[in-house]
């Protein structure tokens, strides 16, 4: 079951290397649809559905953060702060993000090929807003 | 009350009762979600219903006649435009969009050529053992999903070929097996009984896992101790005895193994495997069947494949069909381009930020019905009506059976249909000349 978090990361006092390296995934999900939410949505109903990674429970532990709500991810392509949602059918190491303008920050190109998921990415706990959809409209333009 | 075809997805579900007085829909029974969003569209509050030209970077409202100019004078000078999209739209819009293509020289693609079409293309050399839905329902007694969540991207997929009774099938579910693999215990898991088969394996293991099968095809001597890319000797043994035992089984191929590896590629494998079972097998046979998700991805291909020979990447000189390596990839990578028409499709949204940077450097003409991000970037926006809703049209479903969609009230404004709208365009195009 997916329970959306509100409440801060904890431990991540403890943690010497902030930085964790997992695999980001992309999928389609019917709750988390941009097709959805851009033909029936709004813009606050877009960030709230798509500006997020799932994240298996026990990594979310392990990540150690404290009182950081979001969630930075870096990939070699991108980087993108996103809110987390816990979720126990996540492969431990892994992430998932919903296909979106937010997840497509972090997927790339490799050769002529569209890379979209098992990518490499670092995750990193922040205090930094979550990048709403005007600022990666804006970074698109400003590419 | 009628029945009619539902464009939510590539399913294309014909089973659809629809309450209609010919100028509002009241009533639409059997629809799964995205069939209820797509019919909840009609009346969205981001549906586009105006063209809009950017004017001082502000999209502002336009008449027909002006928007039709500027479009019709950006591709007119246009030396080489990309125009990509058409898998939300009918094949006769499709038609018109390759005629358009070849008129101004442009070069053409659907969104089959990141999906689906990919496995079409590895058909040329592996070939493929294919299925349709009523030979699913009638005769398949194993239903695999691999890398793909059918119950979240196709919602009746399940229901039509998993829980139906076929004609050689009458105890219905009770007799099928439904085997998922896939790295995410994603939503289709939930569908699973006790005698389903759930394997999840280690993400980027698929190779590994398809080079096992094939070695010990229809056998468990060969599999290691450890298991097969996270999966254990007695999953392996379930999972050869069912490939290998199944009288009619079907592989549905998902994104998951779309994706691209440094000197193999995971659908050719796929195709070897499930080649290797067949011809192993006495009686049964395994098909491949794949999950591009927009009502008619398919239909591009069909369309392109029957005009050019090719079913995507298609470029015109000369007003001539012209061979080219290039693809959409290549195309955008290399800002090989100088503006581009997008129809029913958002690749600011679904292409990564190094290629969605490129796009919007460049003037966009963006066709669609609702608002999205390519809008926000768009130099003129041109509404056309929803296909299989507003106006009628063919649109082929996912096993390649054509099927006919019908009108159901008539669109908002006197929005054109896509195929009237590039007719427009191309006429005005040449009249231009």
């Amino acid at each position: 079951m997916r329970t959306y978090l509100h409440k801060s990361f904890k431990k991540l006092s403890q943690t010497g290397d902030p930085k964790i390296k997992f695999l980001l995934n992309t999928v389609r999900l019917m709750e988390n649809d941009q097709t959805k939410e851009y033909g029936l949505g709004d813009i606050d109903s877009l960030e709230e559905k798509l500006a997020l990674t799932f994240l298996n429970p026990n990594d979310y532990e392990s990540i150690n953060p404290s009182k950081k709500p979001n969630l930075k991810i870096s990939s070699k392509y991108g980087e993108v702060v996103v809110k987390v949602v816990e979720d126990e059918n996540v492969h431990e190491g892994t992430i998932l993000m919903p296909i979106s303008i937010w997840s497509n920050q972090l997927t790339g190109v490799k050769g002529t090929k569209l890379i979209y998921k098992n990518i490499s990415v670092d995750l990193e706990a922040t205090e930094q807003k979550l990048d709403d959809f005007k600022s990666i409209l804006k970074k698109i333009r400003g590419a | 009350m009628e029945r009619y075809v539902c464009t939510g997805c590539s399913l294309l579900c014909d089973d659809i009762i629809v309450s209609s007085d010919g100028i509002y829909i009241d009533q639409v029974i059997g629809a799964c979600l995205k069939g209820k969003e797509r019919f909840d569209l009609v009346n969205s509050e981001n549906r586009i219903l105006n063209p809009l030209v950017r004017q001082n970077n502000i999209l502002e409202k336009a008449s027909w006649d002006l928007a039709l100019d500027k479009t019709t004078e950006l591709l007119k000078n246009a030396k080489n435009p990309l125009l990509y999209g058409f898998s939300t739209t009918s094949c006769e819009a499709q038609l018109r969009g390759l005629e358009l293509a070849s008129d101004i020289n442009g070069f053409i693609d659907s969104n089959s050529s990141i999906c689906q079409g990919k496995v079409l293309n590895e058909t040329i050399n592996a070939g493929i053992t294919f299925s349709t839905i009523t030979e699913i329902i009638n005769k398949a007694d194993l239903i695999i999903l691999w890398g793909c969540n059918a119950a979240e991207s196709i919602p009746r997929l399940l229901n039509k070929t998993l829980y139906s009774r076929g004609k050689f099938r009458i105890t219905g579910r009770e007799i099928k097996t439904l085997i998922i693999i896939d790295p995410v215990k994603n939503a289709s898991f939930n569908t699973m009984g006790v005698r389903d088969i759930p394997l999840i394996i280690k993400p980027g293991k698929d190779l590994e896992l398809i080079k096992a099968l094939k070695e010990n095809c229809c056998a468990t001597e060969g599999t290691p101790p450890e298991g097969v890319a996270g999966l254990d000797k007695e999953d392996m043994r379930r999972l050869l005895q069912q490939l290998g035992g199944a009288e009619y089984g079907v592989i549905f191929v998902g994104q998951g193994l779309l994706t691209p590896l440094e000197n193999s590629n995971l659908i050719t494998e796929l195709l070897e495997l499930v080649n290797i079972i067949n011809s192993k097998q006495q009686k049964g046979r395994i098909s491949v069947m794949m999950m591009g998700g927009h009502y008619n991805m398919v239909g591009f291909d069909h369309v392109a494949l029957s005009m050019y020979g090719k079913n995507g990447a298609i470029q015109f000189k000369d007003n001539h069909f012209t061979n080219t390596d290039d693809t959409l990839i290549t195309k955008i990578q290399n800002e090989d381009f100088d503006c581009s028409l997008f129809i029913g499709t958002d690749p600011i949204s679904h292409l990564p930020f190094s290629l969605s940077s490129k796009l919007v450097k460049k003037p966009i003409i963006l066709i669609d019905n609702h608002k999205n991000a390519s809008y926000e970037f768009a130099n003129i926006v041109l509404p056309t009506a929803i296909t299989g809703i507003e106006c009628d049209g063919l649109a082929y479903r996912l096993d390649h059976i054509p099927i006919e969609v019908k009108k159901i009230i008539n669109p908002p404004n006197k929005i054109p249909t896509d195929a009237d709208l590039l007719t427009q365009i191309i006429q005005k195009i040449k009249s231009n000349r």
